[in-house]
């Protein structure tokens, strides 16, 4: 399986968010740099909901951060209501800010422990200049109410006094500030116990549609993946193994990486027993990844086509496409 | 089938600075030889102090148990340090969650795993390193030779839980608790681990109890579950009768709130609202009523106790699902 | 005498009692004694306090203003920035310290042979050695605990709402490095003391003859016939770094309490 190919990248509708070939790689101490995202392209479109998902090591959350720019890429583009932003300048990257945001995974250190709660969902408002000192207010209270919490009870709290799952409550009312048009999500709910999970994706789903947001949803949990969805990007290794809807996708995965991923994940019922295909091996190392098909090694249908050449996605069916020389049928 | 462990009205309280923090408030388990049991439930419910105060791990000032906890004819609640120490690895075990921060980082994995065998089996180097190896082939680690050598930082987090398993399953315990053993892992790597303490409990007929938050992990590998909330066992039964009669509401919203992978996409989560008891507080009636949504008037004002359906189905609620 | 009057807005106290030689400590008129040449040791401690004190709080603060913000600049600036600031940091570090400051004293201290009558007071060359030799170990400091903070993901977070850096810089990382720098600026102002006093034994202590250090270096040699003349100085060194470590320890553990609360 290979991230190359771009046969799922459509022109119209235009898509919001666009990533061609997008290569990240970060130095290693006496070492050749690290892959992290080979070549990976996809487009976002507006109101969907596009998940990113894949176990450690894939290089989701360096794709999530490498799309805002936070962190440097090394080739390909991002291509954003019709700029490429990895060619802007400083200043002018800065001020596509508003338009894309995103919430992290640690939600409680993806806040300034010395700023109230109220301050840090005004910040991106004093920031940008927006509104004077009384519409900022009115807004901060608005977000906050909106998702769910007290502005009288929380407002001049700091955040080690809140749970993780308030705190991300907070984060995502401060991501919403600025009236984002795309939300990038880095596993926003891994860390939270399962009730709050459902809360604040709930809470997410209830802001797409009220701002007619384009979430982009990085996470290793393909039930929640599932359940909230329109298109789902499975990522192995730095490369796209598949792109399919998620019924498709968790029903009759093509790829075979997908389908042990989908097979992996426990289902609370006991009556279902899972015929698990167990993946052998461990997965390699990002310094050294395998010729050609990066999966080869641990796939039970490798030939030798897989070691010399690198599979491109291919269109499996009408929107789905998989990168893989013998796909499941 | 005679119980292994029998655990009667286990109370921990713990002093902190803002008052007395009743982690688990009156817990009972039995577990029988070669049984499996899960431990479900959110953070703040109580079942990671329970499982570490039960084998002994929380000692301490601040920390007071009262309540029995027998095994094998002894009460393990009165043993001092020494002597529950003799127990430790040998009689019971623990697997823990974190497998980084399990192992000692400037330590090789060989010279780790043959300490606690000289120590405890009195063993020699040699023996003791033949014996590793023997261990870390059980728990399916490939080259094991070589993994002697390593240091925990060179392996991936499911072999550094393999050598966990293997380092406590060295002295074939009785008794094994998994404190959320698959969570740090990944999805793939999980099902490999959940499988290999399975067949690992059916090689050496040893009990388990897993302690999670993740009900499809339970759903798979246990006999029984016991859910927790607020320091109390809120439903207690058979695997199967668990999810085909749930009565307790806590236990059926936490079944609706799981986003599952065999549910069609748009399936609404049905979130729980509110947020879990402060087990600082001591609060008069059902520890859930606060959220649950068929609580009546008689779940605020008095606590319920645990009733059994019949059939060895414990549950805590005045108005269970499906009627008493 | 004059530039430390300067220095300190105290009143000059210079007791000399020729009456009293030599006299033990609970003596009528002297609580703390006299020694050998009839100086009260209670007014030599006090007048001592203010070269020790001076010392001390100028060099650290200097030394942390001056290292504080570079040690601040290289961790959040990284790259070519951090890699030239840690050069210096471990280029002035490598430099034995003792014999750098004596260096600095021996050369500026001394008389200018092109301008005899004037030499640069001792206590100010003083004060810019240490500071000049603090820097590196204060700035290597601050930027750990800087670059901690640098890495959080609320750095990140700022970053993705478009805030500028130098605005991240004042606003978030400032704020938070700074009960950390107030800590180690407790902690080193108690060792600026001892090395102080240590140098005065030496002979390159500020002005000669009123710190602790130049009392204790005075009357060691009548240590026989005077001994409390000696201890007294120790004793005052040894509280006032004691009452400094724990001002230092106590700020730590308010910021640890704040932090570990997460």
């Amino acid at each position: 399986m290979a991230g190359t190919g771009k046969a799922h990248l459509r022109n119209s509708p235009a898509p919001i968010l666009r990533v061609e070939d997008l290569v990240i790689q970060y130095k290693t101490k006496g070492q050749l740099p690290v892959q992290a995202v080979s070549g990976v392209s996809l487009e976002v479109h507006s109101g969907e909901t596009l998940a990113i998902i894949g176990e450690s090591g894939c290089g989701k959350s360096t794709l999530g951060k490498g799309i805002l720019q936070l962190i440097e890429t090394q080739s390909g583009s991002v291509v954003f209501d019709g700029v490429d932003i990895t060619k802007l300048s400083k200043e002018d990257l800065r001020q596509t800010r508003p338009n894309i945001q995103m919430i992290f995974q640690d939600s409680i250190s993806a806040l300034d422990p010395h700023m109230t709660v109220s301050s840090i969902v005004e910040q991106p408002l004093k920031v940008w200049n927006r509104g004077n000192a009384e519409e900022r207010k009115t807004k901060v209270n608005d977000l906050l109410r909106s998702v769910g919490l007290d502005p009288e009870v929380v407002g001049d709290r700091k955040p080690s006094e809140f749970s993780g799952g308030q705190c991300q409550r907070i984060s995502i009312a401060r991501a919403l500030t600025l009236t984002p048009k795309v939300l990038i999500c880095d596993e926003p709910v891994s860390s939270l116990d399962v009730s709050i999970q459902a809360q604040i994706l709930n809470i997410l789903q209830e802001m797409k549609n009220r701002y007619g947001l384009s979430l982009v949803f990085i996470s290793h949990d393909l039930a929640v993946v599932r359940a909230i969805s329109t298109r789902i990007v499975v990522m192995y290794l730095g490369k796209i193994c598949e792109i399919a809807d998620p019924d498709t996708l968790c029903e009759t995965p093509r790829h075979h990486y997908t389908h042990a991923l989908v097979s992996s994940v426990p289902v609370p019922d006991p009556t279902i027993k899972n015929r698990r295909a167990i993946l052998q091996g461990e997965p390699p190392s990002p310094t050294n990844p395998p010729s050609g098909c990066r999966f080869r090694t641990r796939c039970p249908a490798a030939t030798d086509l897989c070691s010399t050449e690198e599979p491109q996605l291919r269109e499996s069916s009408p929107g789905n496409f998989v990168a893989c020389h013998h796909p499941r049928s | 089938m005679s119980d292994l462990i029998s655990i009667s009205d286990l109370v921990v309280d713990f002093d902190t600075k803002r008052g007395t923090l009743h982690a688990v408030r009156r817990v009972s388990l039995n577990i029988a030889a070669g049984e499996s049991v899960g431990i479900v439930g959110e953070s703040g419910s109580g079942k990671t102090v329970f499982s570490r105060a039960t084998m002994g791990l929380l000692r301490g000032k601040r920390v007071h148990r009262t309540g029995k906890i027998m095994f094998e004819g002894t009460d393990l609640r009165l043993l001092n340090n020494e002597q529950i120490r003799e127990y430790w690895g040998t009689k019971i075990a623990m697997v823990f969650q974190d497998p980084m921060t399990a192992l000692n980082p400037v330590r090789r994995i060989g010279s780790q795993m043959s300490e606690s065998l000289m120590k405890r089996l009195g063993m020699s180097k040699e023996d003791a390193k033949k014996r590793s190896i023997e261990l870390l082939s059980q728990v399916r680690l490939p080259e094991p030779e070589l993994a002697l050598q390593k240091y925990p930082h060179q392996l991936s987090g499911g072999m550094r839980q393999r050598v966990m398993i293997a380092m406590s399953i060295a002295c074939n315990p009785k008794l094994l608790f998994a404190d959320e053993p698959t969570t740090a892992l990944d999805v793939t790597v999980q099902a490999q681990v959940l499988e290999l303490l399975a067949d690992l409990r059916k090689d050496m007929g040893m009990s388990m109890v897993i302690v999670t938050h993740d009900l499809g992990v339970v759903a798979g590998y246990t006999d029984r579950i016991a859910v927790m909330y607020g320091g109390e066992i809120v439903e207690l039964a058979t695997t199967t009768e668990l999810f085909a009669n749930v009565k307790m509401p806590y236990t059926e919203a936490l079944m609706n709130a799981i986003p599952r992978i065999d549910r069609k996409r748009g399936s609404s989560l049905a979130a729980i609202e509110g947020m879990p008891p402060d087990p600082t507080t001591t609060h008069t009636g059902c520890a859930f009523a606060a959220r649950c949504p068929y609580a009546q008037q008689q779940c605020r004002d008095q606590h319920p106790e645990l009733v059994d359906a019949g059939n060895g189905h414990l549950y805590r609620c005045f108005f269970p699902i499906g009627g008493k | 005498m004059a530039t430390v009057l300067r220095l300190l807005p105290l009143p000059a106290w210079d007791f000399n009692d020729s009456d009293a030689l030599g006299v033990g400590m609970f003596s009528k008129g002297h609580i703390l004694g006299t020694d050998y040449n009839g100086v009260d040791q209670l007014s030599a401690i006090i007048h001592g306090t203010r070269i020790s004190m001076a010392v001390a709080i100028v060099s650290v603060l200097f030394a942390m203003l001056i290292g504080g913000a570079l040690g601040i600049l290289a961790a959040y600036a990284r790259g070519f920035i951090d890699a030239v600031i840690t050069m210096y940091f471990n280029v002035t570090l490598s430099i034995p310290t003792l014999i750098l400051v004596l260096a600095m004293v021996a050369i500026f201290a001394s008389p200018d042979p092109f301008n005899p009558g004037y030499t640069i007071p001792r206590i100010l060359v003083l004060i810019i050695a240490i500071t000049f030799v603090a820097i590196p170990i204060l700035g290597r400091l601050v930027r750990a605990t800087a670059m901690s903070w640098a890495g959080r993901e609320f750095i990140l977070v700022a970053e993705s709402i478009g805030v500028k850096r130098r605005q991240i810089l004042w606003q978030h990382i400032l704020p938070n490095v700074l009960p950390a720098m107030l800590s180690i600026s407790f902690l080193s102002a108690g060792v600026v003391i001892v090395v102080e006093g240590g140098l005065s034994i030496l002979g390159a202590g500020a002005t000669p003859g009123s710190s602790w250090g130049s009392l204790l270096a005075r009357n060691r040699s009548d240590i026989a016939l005077t001994p409390h003349t000696t201890f007294i100085p120790v004793v005052a060194i040894s509280l006032t770094v004691m009452a400094l470590n724990y001002f230092g320890d106590y700020t730590r553990t308010l910021i640890d309490s704040r932090e570990s609360r997460i």
